[in-house]
């Protein structure tokens, strides 16, 4: 397939995109963050006067809060700095600013801080040793609780033929965006003006309002060039520190992260562990308990999303009778939990690929055979009790099983290939906005979104307004504006700019031509063409170049206006189904089947990818280069978390590998051919049945690994990553 | 120690006055002479982000100090169509959709260009992938990079 030219390819190969690092304003000062010493502790003093005593520096700690910003009303809750407890390694305990890095780096370390050492909580599994013995409910350090049942289990367990129990662990995953965090802020007047790369210029407003008690009106996010998002950039995060040190100096102030800090600081993937027992009878799965315990470090209780969501990505994609579920967020000493692409999906999917594979392997039945017949089809009910929507997986999984019956028939000895699915949905977030702006000669679409790279803006948008306006590609463009001049988006996570941003796109373009056939005197809606260079339109016998249709003022601004909103609401799921918590219902179902031909090396265990296929689930493709980009690259990152990416923290809640030599992503010379095919027609809530694409096709990818690696060596992995160590344990070579 | 020093930046005599002896090309380029499209990723050495050829050779400009180039002369992502190769390989990237987010993009094309001129298109593939191992790419996955790269070795220049 030949890629479309991407719009943004010219900016981004001469040099002249301007991202968040590159930001630089006469007179900026350089701010850095004073990184606490230790994970748990107490304050007992902050001394910064040798570092307000070296030329040029500004240094703001928790004491200057109320002075700076007054008595607004300020989420307390979530305090900008630590003041009295430490509660995880490098918080910020305060924020200095100087001329240059240089200068800002020796102000960092002219803080003299001393602390008295708490117990640290690092290990996920040292707060409950008894679980899942016992119940959690009762700990400090819960975050969130959640539980739900469905049928009888107790019974189903009971007289089952056979029960098969596992424990799986999963490793802490960082988004390793290339680009750091990075803004800079200024105080424009009364104006709070931040610039900055993120994924949700709105959700940073929003957050920064918060932080600094300042109405949502003052402050303004305008978004840069983003250079990787993929959760870490979605929400506010440098923003407010930023915002609060231009506050303090007058000055322009650049607040960027080191690339360590990037790691130190985090909001990522915690690790996990999965309880999973499953009760087979007559070959089908009558019962399943799944219990959870998902780090999320310095979340805070009541503020955690991950466990709700996350466990239903445990249950799925596949029928039972009766189950039950619970899952506990733990609070730790680490860093907040934050999202990364299709947060937590892909371990889950890897937990219960291989789980039910081992579940059939011990009842001496087909392995795929029996995931395949258990399989999520249209009409099913999801654990929860929604309905599932249209949903191509079990065809997905087919057509896998027919690339894994060729590749086997090809394999060599010491290869090994699996087949892996998962499922996704689109988030539906606060929903989104555009406002159209057609004039003589091109459409404008004015949105609040910052392409980050999927193309899901630039590629997905313009492909949907060419498709639903019936204009060329050439006479559509995409503007941003900041959260002053654009319209309202959440922005983009959970997959969801081109189904929200889309068909606000398709109810602004009705909007357009019912207007424009009111003007040519005509019912109904007005058609589209370019003709001689100019856009004219037509409706009923009636046709007008649009110049002849525009009031003097919409000359003069550009065109006629018309606005679009969209909101997808969530299926329902059967309340009483629900002990506990929060759980989160599907927008629609996107599956993903993918096979991975494997080697494995009988001395050291060390796996390596040697073809890969995906057959992704799209409801309708809308822009073909950048679905099959968002594949390819969504392939690559789930073989990160499959064999190699691992954020190690030691039991003083110490990132030990804070650096790309030590954290290891994937290379090119790792990635094996990927071969990718869309299956269409099973329609999501997007423009013309279209589903998001940002996330799915990560989630098959470190199950469709571990079971390749299973048939290549034996090896039965229950832990990720699938590092040469790991399987060799599981191989019992060490 | 500081000194004055003489570059040639892609094509342009620069004269650099009181650079400082630690102070890196990377910050060079992009703080004192503006050309922010070498971008900054990890600062050591690991993701190629910040690759621009010195005197036609591939070089991490974070771990360059500025005053080890003296004299030579740095071509980088900001470079016009007159360098022929970086035209060539911008092309090739642009065609192949061999980018995403972009950042680590000015980093790889001038990895590649720096391949090509040092190898040439004869070259066996797998110098090429090999070469392109100390670039890191979060988006693409590679799959559209090495395409672009497979374009560009088998065009006839």
């Amino acid at each position: 397939m030949t890629a479309a030219v991407r719009p943004d390819a010219g900016v981004k190969l001469d040099g002249t995109a301007v991202y968040g690092t590159d930001l630089d304003v006469p007179g900026m000062l350089w701010a850095a963050f004073v990184p606490a010493p230790m994970a748990h502790g107490r304050i007992r003093s902050l001394d910064l006067r040798g570092a307000r005593a070296l030329p040029g520096v500004t240094v703001i700690g928790p004491e200057d809060l109320p002075r700076l910003l007054g008595p607004g009303d300020r989420d307390l809750e979530r305090p900008l700095f630590a003041s009295g407890e430490i509660t995880y390694r490098n918080q910020p305990l305060g924020l200095v600013a100087a001329p240059s890095a240089l200068e800002a780096r020796a102000a960092v370390a002219a803080v003299r801080v001393e602390v008295e050492p708490l117990p640290i909580v690092a290990d996920l599994e040292s707060v409950f040793p008894e679980w899942p013995g016992s119940s959690a409910d009762a700990s400090p350090h819960v975050a969130g609780h959640v539980r739900a049942r469905h049928g009888n289990v107790e019974s189903e367990f009971a007289t089952a033929d056979r029960v098969v129990s596992e424990t799986y662990r999963t490793a802490s995953v960082h988004q390793v965006a290339l680009e750091p965090h990075a803004c800079v802020a200024e105080i424009r007047g009364e104006t709070w003006y931040v610039r900055t790369s993120t994924q949700s210029p709105f959700g940073v407003r929003e957050d920064a309002a918060a932080l600094l008690g300042v109405p949502e009106a003052s402050i303004v996010v305008d978004g840069t060039w983003v250079g990787g998002g993929f959760g870490g950039k979605g929400s506010s995060f440098l923003e407010p520190y930023a915002l609060l040190m231009a506050r303090a100096t007058g000055r322009p102030v650049r607040l960027a992260l080191t690339y360590a800090e990037e790691f130190r600081l985090g909001r990522t993937t915690l690790p996990a562990v999965v309880r999973m027992d499953t009760a087979v009878t007559g070959g089908q799965i009558r019962a399943r308990r799944v219990r959870l315990l998902l780090d999320v470090g310095n979340s805070l209780p009541g503020r955690d999303f991950a466990t709700g969501y996350s466990i239903g990505f445990l249950l799925g994609p596949y029928r039972t009778v009766s189950f039950e579920v619970e899952g506990y967020a733990v609070r730790t000493h680490k860093p907040p939990f934050g999202p990364h692409r299709a947060p937590f999906a892909p371990q889950c999917a890897f937990v219960v690929e291989s789980h039910l594979d081992h579940v059939a392997r011990e009842l001496n039945l087909d392995p795929e055979e029996f995931r395949h017949r258990h399989l999520w089809r249209e009409g099913d009910s999801t654990a929860l009790g929604q309905k599932v929507g249209p949903f191509g997986l079990a065809l997905a999984f087919e057509k896998a099983q027919a690339t894994a019956r060729q590749w086997r028939t090809e394999a060599p000895p010491g290869h090994g290939v699996g087949i892996g699915c998962g499922f996704w949905s689109t988030s539906t977030g606060a929903g989104g906005e555009v406002r159209l702006r057609l004039g003589p000669q091109r459409l404008v679409v004015l949105e609040g979104e910052r392409e980050i790279g999927s193309g899901s803006v630039l590629a997905g948008l313009s492909a949907v307004a060419v498709r639903v306006t019936g204009l060329p590609r050439d006479r559509i463009s995409i503007e941003y504006g900041s959260t002053a001049e654009a319209p309202f988006d959440s922005g983009v996570y959970g997959s969801r700019t081109l189904g929200a941003l889309g068909r606000a796109i398709e109810e602004a373009v009705v909007r357009l031509r019912r207007t424009l056939a009111e003007r040519l005197g005509a019912r109904g809606q007005a058609e589209l063409s370019v003709e001689r260079g100019e856009i004219y339109a037509e409706a009923g016998e009636r046709r007008a170049a649009l110049t002849v249709l525009l009031t003097e003022e919409e000359r003069a601004s550009g065109g006629v206006v018309a606005d679009g909103r969209h909101f997808a609401p969530g299926g329902t799921i059967d309340e009483r189904r629900v002990v506990a918590g929060s759980f989160y219902p599907y927008t629609d179902f996107t599956g993903a089947a993918h096979v991975a031909e494997v080697a494995v090396d009988p001395a050291t265990g060390a796996v390596r990818v040697v073809r890969y296929a995906a057959f992704q689930d799209a409801g309708t493709v809308v822009d073909p280069g950048a679905a099959q980009a968002q594949v390819e690259g969504g392939v690559a990152m789930g073989l990160g978390t499959a064999l190699t990416e691992e954020a190690i923290w030691s039991d003083e809640g110490r990132l030990v590998n804070d650096g790309l030599l030590d954290y290891r992503i994937p290379t090119l010379g790792e990635i094996p051919p990927i071969s990718v095919e869309f299956i269409e027609g099973f329609a999501g809530a997007g423009p013309f049945g279209a589903k998001g694409l940002g996330e799915p096709p990560i989630v098959p990818v470190p199950a469709t690994v571990a079971l390749a690696t299973r048939a290549a060596c034996g090896a039965h992995a229950t832990e990720l990553p699938l590092s040469a160590e790991r399987v060799a344990r599981a191989l019992k070579l060490l | 120690m500081t000194s004055h020093l003489h570059l040639t930046v892609n094509g342009r005599a620069v004269d650099l006055a009181d650079v400082p002896a630690p102070e890196r090309l990377l910050d060079t380029l992009r703080w004192r002479l503006g050309f922010k499209g070498t971008k900054e990723g990890c600062r050591s050495g690991d993701c190629g982000a910040c690759t621009v050829l010195v005197d036609g050779r591939s070089c991490l400009s974070c771990l360059t100090l500025t005053h080890e180039v003296e004299g030579g002369a740095v071509t980088t992502i900001e470079v016009g169509p007159e360098d022929a190769l970086v035209a060539r390989v911008r092309e090739a990237f642009e065609k192949a959709g061999a980018l995403q987010c972009g950042y680590c993009t000015p980093g790889f094309v001038m990895a590649v260009a720096g391949l090509l001129r040092e190898r040439g298109t004869a070259a066996p593939r797998e110098e090429f992938l090999e070469g392109l191992g100390g670039n890191l790419c979060r988006c693409t996955g590679y799959s559209a990079i090495v395409r672009a790269v497979d374009a560009l070795r088998t065009e006839v220049p």
